[in-house]
C-alpha cells in the first residue's frame, strides 16, 4: 500500500556522503538514498519547479540533512520543509559536526525530530549510523499530504 | 610655547608686583625724608623766632636797667637799686643764651659777639651811673649820662641789634621758602608714586584678566580634548570589541570546519584499516592454498602469513596507527579551541561571591583526590567580592587541580588558599609544596597548547591559558612565582567590585 521510503541526503561532503552510505547499508537497510551535495538542487528536488512540493504527493520521505552547505544553511532548508503543508510531516534528521548548545535548541524549534553529532570518532560514528539505520528500518514514514 | 608664554605671563606679573612695592617703598622713604626735612625747616624758622625773641628780650632788659638806674639817680630810692640789679642779671644771662643761640651762624656769632661787647661796655657805663648816685653825687651822675659816650654804645647796640634781626629775617625767609620747597616736593613725590601705583596696578589687573581668559580658554580646551579622548576610547574599545568577536567567530568556524575533513579522514583510515584485514586475509588464503574451508571462515580466526607478509602487516599497522592517533590528538585540539571560544563567548553575570564558600566547595570535590594524593587543603578567611560565579568556580578549581596534579612523590601534599583585599582588588594566592615550575617556563605555562616539566600526567595544556583568559575578562590579573621543587603560588587579583560592560568579551 505505501510505497518505500526514500532517504533525501543533503551532505556537501562527499566523503561523509559515502561514510553515512555505507554505515547505513551495512545496518541492513536497503531504501533507496537520493544524495545532494548543496542545498539549492535538494530544494529544487524537495519543494519541485513550482516550489509548492506537490511533486512528492503520495510518497514517503525521510530527509537526512547537513547544516553546513556551501549555498546555504541548513537550518533554512529545515524551516521551509517545516512550513509546507506538504512536507512538514517529513522526518528531518540533522547529521552535522556542530555541537553547540544553541543550534540543537533551534533546530528542534524550527521542528527537527533527530539531532545527530558527527563524532570525529570513527567507532562512535560508523556506530551512530548504524543505530539510525536500525532506526530507519522501525520507524513508520508518513506519505507526503496532499 | 604654551607653557613658554605662561612662564613669561607670570614673570611679567611678578616684575609688575615688585615694581609697586618698589615705588611704595620710595614713596615712604621719600616722605619720611621729606617730612623729616620739613621738620627741621620749621625748627630753623622757630629758631629764627627764639633768636629774635632773645634780641629783643636783651633790648627791654637794657630799657628797664637804663630807667631803673635813672630812677635810683634821680630818687636814690633803694627799689629802683633792685629792679636795676635783676634787670642786669637778666641781660646778661639773655646775652648769653643769645650767643648760644646763635652758635649756628658765623655772622650772628661774631654779630652777638660785637653785641655782648657793646652790652658790657654799656653795662659798665650803668655802674659808673649808679656808683655816682651810691656817692650822692647826683651832677655827677647826671654829667656822666650827658656824656656822648653813652649816646655811643646805645646807638651801637641798636645797629648790632638791628643788623642781627635783618640776618634774622633773611635767615626766615630763605628757610620758609625751603620748607615751602619740601612740602611741594613732598606732595610732588606721594603724586607721583600713587599715580605710578595705580599704573602698574590696572597693569596688573590687565594682565591678570588677560592669563585668567587665556586659562578658560586652555580649560575650555582641554574639556574639549577630554571629551574626545573619551570618544576615542570608546570607539577603540568598540572596534576591539568587535575585532575579538571576529577572532572568535573565526576560531569558531575554522575549527568547525576542520573537524569535517578530520571526520573523513578517520573514517576513511577506519575503512583502510577494514580494507586491510580483508587484503591479508586474502594473501593468506593465497599463498596457504592447501588450507582448508572457504574464505569466509577465515574471518574467525587471524590469518596465516609468511614471515615476509607479517612484516608488511606489522607496517601498514604501524602507519594506520599513527594517522589515528594524530588526528585523535588533532580532534582534541580543536574541541579545546571549540570550548575557549565558546567560553569566550559566554556573558558574565556579576553577582556577590563568598570566595571562601566558593572554595570550599571545590574542595569539596577534589576530597577523594586529595586523600588519594595524601594531601591537605588548607583555607583561610577570604574576601566575599561581586564578580561572575561560575568563571570564578573554573578559576579555582583549575588552579587547585594543577596543584593537586603536580605534587611531589613521597611528600604529603600541602595546599593553602589564602586572601587578602588591597585598593579594590581582592589578591587570593593559591600555594602548594609541590615540584614546583623552573622560572624559564614561568610564561610558558599560560600559553595554550603549552605544558612544562615531566609530561607523566594527562593534559592538553589548556587549563592555565583558559584560567589566564577568564581572570584578564574579569579585569584582574594572574602571576605565577615559583621554583623547581620548592612549590609555586598562583596569586589572582580581581576586583573586588566587577561591573559588567567595563571588560566587555575579551578572551
Amino acid at each position: 500500500m505505501s510505497k518505500p521510503v526514500t532517504i533525501i541526503m543533503i551532505e556537501d561532503d562527499e566523503g561523509h556522503a559515502r561514510l553515512i552510505e555505507r554505515n547505513i547499508r551495512r545496518s541492513g537497510v536497503n531504501n533507496d538514498i537520493k544524495p545532494f551535495t548543496n542545498g539549492t538542487d535538494a530544494i529544487r528536488y524537495l519543494f519541485g519547479t513550482d516550489g509548492s512540493g506537490l511533486a512528492h504527493k503520495d510518497e514517503a520521505l525521510l530527509i537526512l540533512l547537513d547544516l553546513n552547505l556551501p549555498d546555504m544553511s541548513g537550518i533554512d532548508i529545515l524551516r521551509r520543509v517545516k512550513e509546507n503543508v506538504h512536507l512538514k510531516a517529513t522526518p528531518v534528521v540533522v547529521l552535522t559536526t556542530t555541537d553547540d548548545a544553541q543550534e540543537i535548541k533551534r533546530c528542534y524549534e524550527l521542528g527537527c525530530n533527530v539531532y545527530i553529532t558527527k563524532p570525529v570518532n570513527y567507532e562512535s560514528f560508523a556506530n551512530a549510523i548504524r543505530q539510525l539505520g536500525l532506526f530507519f528500518s522501525v520507524i513508520q514514514v508518513p506519505q507526503a499530504e496532499i | 610655547m604654551t607653557a613658554n608664554a605662561a612662564r613669561r605671563r607670570e614673570l611679567v606679573q611678578v616684575l609688575l608686583l615688585t615694581a609697586g612695592f618698589l615705588v611704595l617703598v620710595a614713596i615712604s622713604a621719600a616722605s619720611i625724608l621729606f617730612v623729616d626735612r620739613a621738620r627741621d625747616d620749621s625748627a630753623l624758622v622757630v629758631h629764627t623766632v627764639e633768636v629774635e625773641n632773645q634780641i629783643a628780650a636783651v633790648l627791654l632788659e637794657l630799657r628797664r636797667a637804663e630807667s631803673a638806674g635813672r630812677g635810683y639817680l634821680l630818687t636814690s630810692e633803694p627799689r629802683f637799686l633792685a629792679q636795676h640789679d635783676t634787670a642786669l642779671a637778666n641781660i646778661l644771662s639773655n646775652v648769653r643764651r643769645l650767643r648760644d643761640l646763635t652758635l649756628d651762624n658765623p655772622v650772628q656769632t661774631s654779630n652777638s659777639d660785637a653785641l655782648q661787647a657793646a652790652v658790657e661796655t654799656r653795662l659798665t657805663e650803668f655802674r659808673e651811673t649808679i656808683a655816682f648816685a651810691k656817692r650822692k653825687d647826683q651832677q655827677g651822675g647826671i654829667a656822666q649820662l650827658r656824656a656822648t659816650t653813652a649816646e655811643d654804645t646805645v646807638q651801637r647796640i641798636t645797629e648790632i641789634s638791628n643788623a642781627m634781626r635783618r640776618e634774622e629775617d633773611r635767615l626766615f625767609a630763605a628757610r620758609t621758602v625751603s620748607a615751602d620747597r619740601s612740602q611741594q616736593w613732598a606732595s610732588t613725590v606721594t603724586i607721583a608714586g600713587s599715580g605710578l601705583v595705580v599704573a602698574l596696578a590696572a597693569l596688573s589687573i590687565f594682565l591678570v584678566r588677560r592669563s585668567s581668559r587665556a586659562r578658560d580658554d586652555a580649560e575650555a580646551q582641554l574639556r574639549d580634548s577630554n571629551l574626545n579622548l573619551e570618544n576615542t576610547v570608546t570607539e577603540r574599545t568598540a572596534d576591539l570589541r568587535e575585532a575579538n568577536e571576529e577572532v572568535q567567530r573565526f576560531a569558531y568556524i575554522v575549527s568547525h570546519d576542520l573537524r569535517s575533513p578530520l571526520v573523513n579522514i578517520m573514517g576513511f583510515t577506519s575503512e583502510l584499516e577494514e580494507l586491510r584485514g580483508d587484503i591479508f586475509k586474502r594473501i593468506a588464503s593465497l599463498s596457504h592454498p592447501d588450507m582448508p574451508g572457504p574464505l569466509s571462515d577465515v574471518d574467525a580466526t587471524e590469518p596465516v602469513l609468511t614471515e615476509q607478509d607479517a612484516k608488511l602487516s606489522e607496517d601498514f599497522n604501524e602507519a594506520l596507527g599513527f594517522i589515528k592517533s594524530s588526528i585523535g590528538k588533532m580532534d582534541r585540539l580543536i574541541s579545546a579551541i571549540l570550548h575557549l571560544t565558546r567560553e569566550g563567548r559566554r556573558e558574565f553575570q556579576p553577582v556577590p561571591v563568598d570566595l571562601r564558600e566558593l572554595i570550599e566547595g571545590i574542595a569539596g570535590t577534589v576530597a577523594h583526590q586529595a586523600s588519594e594524593a595524601d594531601a591537605q587543603i588548607r583555607i583561610t578567611p577570604l574576601p566575599v567580592i561581586v564578580s561572575d560565579r561560575l568563571a570564578l568556580e573554573q578559576i579555582f578549581s583549575n588552579l587547585i587541580d594543577n596543584a593537586l596534579k603536580y605534587l611531589r612523590t613521597g611528600v604529603a601534599g600541602d595546599i593553602a588558599i589564602s586572601g587578602r583585599t588591597k585598593l579594590g582588588f581582592a589578591i587570593i594566592e593559591v600555594s602548594d609544596n609541590g615540584r614546583g615550575i623552573d622560572a624559564k617556563d614561568h610564561q610558558r605555562i599560560f600559553d595554550l597548547f603549552r605544558r612544562a616539566g615531566p609530561q607523566d600526567r594527562p593534559g592538553q595544556g589548556i587549563g592555565l591559558a583558559h584560567v589566564r583568559a577568564l581572570v584578564r575578562r574579569l579585569g584582574g590579573t594572574l602571576s605565577v612565582s615559583s621554583e623547581l621543587d620548592a612549590g609555586s603560588t598562583f596569586t589572582v587579583t580581581l576586583p573586588v567590585k566587577w561591573a559588567l560592560g567595563r571588560q566587555g568579551k575579551t578572551t
